[in-house]
């Protein structure tokens, strides 16, 4: 976007080899979630076919596609990190001077990997339980529920490395605190990226 | 502490959190995992996962990445040039055609893409330029595209919609229908000042259109029906009682891929990707958000914040267009800050109640909320649609597209007072569809 404040469009990794790795790993990570929706648009397309164009019933269809979507989310979420796409507000950032701009950027990146490594831990245990107890559905389909689960602890496993990575290249000066370009300030224009 | 002082609490912690400048699905987990860990103890967090997932396993939400890459798949084409093309072919003999077709070219393509930045992007991008050649002020050139633009979110299908049915837990297929009749009340209040504004400015040639000739006009409608044949379709479809809205979707997504392979010639595997690629980066960001406001929600309910609001509203004696006065004021300062889908999954919860108990109707209030988040993607600090329209015509000033915008906020006032004044504007079109709500 024409006039932003922000310096980088995606994660910095300043020739560091285990930045590098962890981008690419939640590079990947993307790739797949892509894929997982294209697969969603292929099935649901498909179960209309055989629902209205053969007259039969589906089974596993409308369960398996919002399984997949779930998946694609949890997945998606370091590669939306990685490419800085997760919305946030910038303003009181870009009205702090540069000290106080990377507390506070410390502050944002330790609460965000703190209520990651939460729900990473508890998401384990989450799933872990449904593998143990061998938990289905309860569905015609009925699936064993540690295949979705999976999702949980995988993506905010991998979002919780992307966050370590940020953090690291922030505290080590390889990107500024939050991505914005050091003498960017509230007059700037686009000092928030949005949805919609 | 009483549920309603722990629910002011709430609210000051999560503007505070949120202008940290954490995102803001992030945020609202930190809020969330903050009070439950306080008022109900550490093991309260186990149940995060279990919430997060549940609140994501709903197959409506499909339709969310379903609509968004429908809505960049024609983005990634120049179907939208073509749309404001051919509409200025046709209305040759409208005065003001032009700024007309341009206006009318971002309702037709809010319709296909649900998007207001792609809107804005898709008409802006040929439409400016030309308005600015033939002479029309700045101000309504960028002005006309920014509003225009907004329309993305109010006309069906739109994704803020989309949250919000699932927020509320009321019928997308309304809220689509709800949409319809606002969205071109709004085109025709846009429509209105754009011609007035150009008129008052002193060159009344301006207005006047170009001819074209028929061959012209004809040879421009293959690559814009197609388009206007899904968009059809998708509205027969959902109203004909064939399938639902993520079914629909999925088949809408499809044939826009398809369509912006086959007539425009997107062979590039490697623009196919980007189109795939933004359209995942857009939906984990907007799902992440919904996962994270169903487990914020979760800690109002589990606080008894939610109850004890609505209880207290409905003992309060205030009049209950003051109130909604005071509840439009909240979303337009909100609106100015946050985007839409965060405003709507926040307030949702708090205000839908508030809402019913005062005897409003949700379907019309869905389009009075979305009015409110229109004016914000045009009002500073952060209105997105300025910036498209900055990066699209660098040269004019960001002043200008402000100044620009500013009436056509105030054409979105007018047309929030028409419907409080008049709700069968958002409620005739849902009722004669789709039978009286129960």
């Amino acid at each position: 976007m024409s006039g932003s404040s922000h310096a980088a469009v995606s994660a910095q990794h300043g020739g560091n080899i285990v930045l590098r790795g962890i981008g690419m790993l939640s590079q990947v990570a993307g790739v797949i979630s892509a894929m997982m929706i294209l697969a969603a648009v292929a099935i649901t397309c498909q179960m209309i076919f055989i629902r209205f164009v053969l007259n039969e019933s589906t089974i596993w269809q409308t369960e398996g596609v919002t399984y997949l979507m779930i998946a694609a989310t949890m997945l998606g979420l370091p590669y939306v990190q990685y490419v800085r796409g997760h919305v946030n507000v910038d303003l009181l950032p870009l009205m702090l001077p540069p000290a106080a701009r990377k507390a506070l950027a410390g502050l944002v990146l330790g609460l965000t990997l703190a209520v990651t490594g939460a729900i990473l831990w508890h998401g384990y245990h989450f799933w872990y339980e449904a593998w143990d107890w061998g938990e289905t559905s309860n569905t015609p389909w009925n699936p064993k529920l540690w295949v979705p689960y999976l999702a949980l602890p995988l993506g905010f496993g991998l979002y919780a490395l992307q966050m370590a990575a940020d953090t690291y290249a922030m505290a080590s000066a390889i990107e500024p605190p939050f991505g914005l370009d050091p003498d960017a300030t509230l007059t700037d224009s686009a000092p928030v990226e949005r949805a919609e | 502490m009483d549920p309603l002082s722990l629910g002011l609490l709430v609210a000051l912690a999560t503007i505070l959190v949120l202008f940290s400048g954490i995102s803001v699905a992030a945020g609202l987990l930190v809020v969330a995992a903050g009070f439950l860990i306080i008022f109900d103890g550490m093991s309260s967090l186990s149940l995060v996962p279990e919430i997060f997932f549940g609140k994501l396993n709903n197959f409506a939400l499909l339709s969310i990445p379903m609509f968004i890459i429908m809505g960049a798949a024609i983005a990634s084409t120049r179907a939208g040039a073509d749309l404001y093309e051919a509409l200025e072919r046709w209305l040759t003999r409208v005065p003001g055609g032009l700024v007309v077709s341009n206006l009318g070219a971002c309702a037709l393509f809010s319709a296909m893409s649900g998007s207001s930045p792609a809107t804005c992007a898709a008409i802006g991008k040929m439409g400016i330029p030309e308005m600015r050649k033939r002479g029309y002020p700045d101000s309504v050139a960028a002005g006309s595209i920014a509003a225009g633009g907004t329309l993305g979110i109010l006309i069906p299908p739109s994704v803020t919609m989309i949250v919000y049915g699932i927020a509320t837990e009321t019928s997308i297929g309304r809220l689509f229908l709800a949409g319809v009749i606002p969205g071109l009340l709004l085109v025709g209040l846009f429509m209105v000042w754009s011609l007035y504004s150009t008129w008052a400015s002193g060159d009344t040639n301006v207005l006047r259109s170009k001819t074209y000739s028929w061959r012209q006009r004809l040879e421009i409608l293959p690559r814009v029906l197609p388009f206007i044949f899904i968009i059809i379709g998708v509205l027969y479809a959902m109203y004909g009682g064939i399938a639902t809205p993520s079914e629909t979707a999925a088949v809408g997504a499809l044939m826009c891929l398809i369509i912006a392979v086959v007539i425009y010639k997107l062979w590039d595997p490697l623009a196919i990707w980007s189109v795939l690629r933004d359209s995942t980066r857009e939906s984990v960001m907007i799902l992440f958000i919904i996962g994270a406001a169903g487990v914020f929600s979760y800690m109002l309910s589990s606080l008894f914040i939610t109850q004890s609001i609505a209880a207290w509203i409905g003992e309060l004696d205030a009049n209950r267009w003051v109130l909604m006065g005071l509840i439009n004021l909240f979303l337009l300062v909100a609106g100015f800050f946050l985007p839409p889908v965060a405003v709507i999954l926040m307030a949702a919860p708090i205000l839908l109640p508030i809402i019913t108990t005062a005897g409003f109707d949700p379907i019309w209030f869905a389009v009075v909320l979305t009015i409110n988040m229109e004016i914000g993607l045009i009002s500073p600090p952060v209105g997105l649609n300025l910036y498209v329209i900055n990066g699209i015509a660098p040269d004019i000033k960001l002043k200008t597209i402000l100044v620009g915008s500013l009436p056509y906020v105030a054409c979105m006032v007018v047309a929030i007072i028409l419907l409080c004044l008049f709700p069968g504007l958002a409620l005739w079109l849902p009722n004669l569809v789709m039978g009286e709500a129960i």
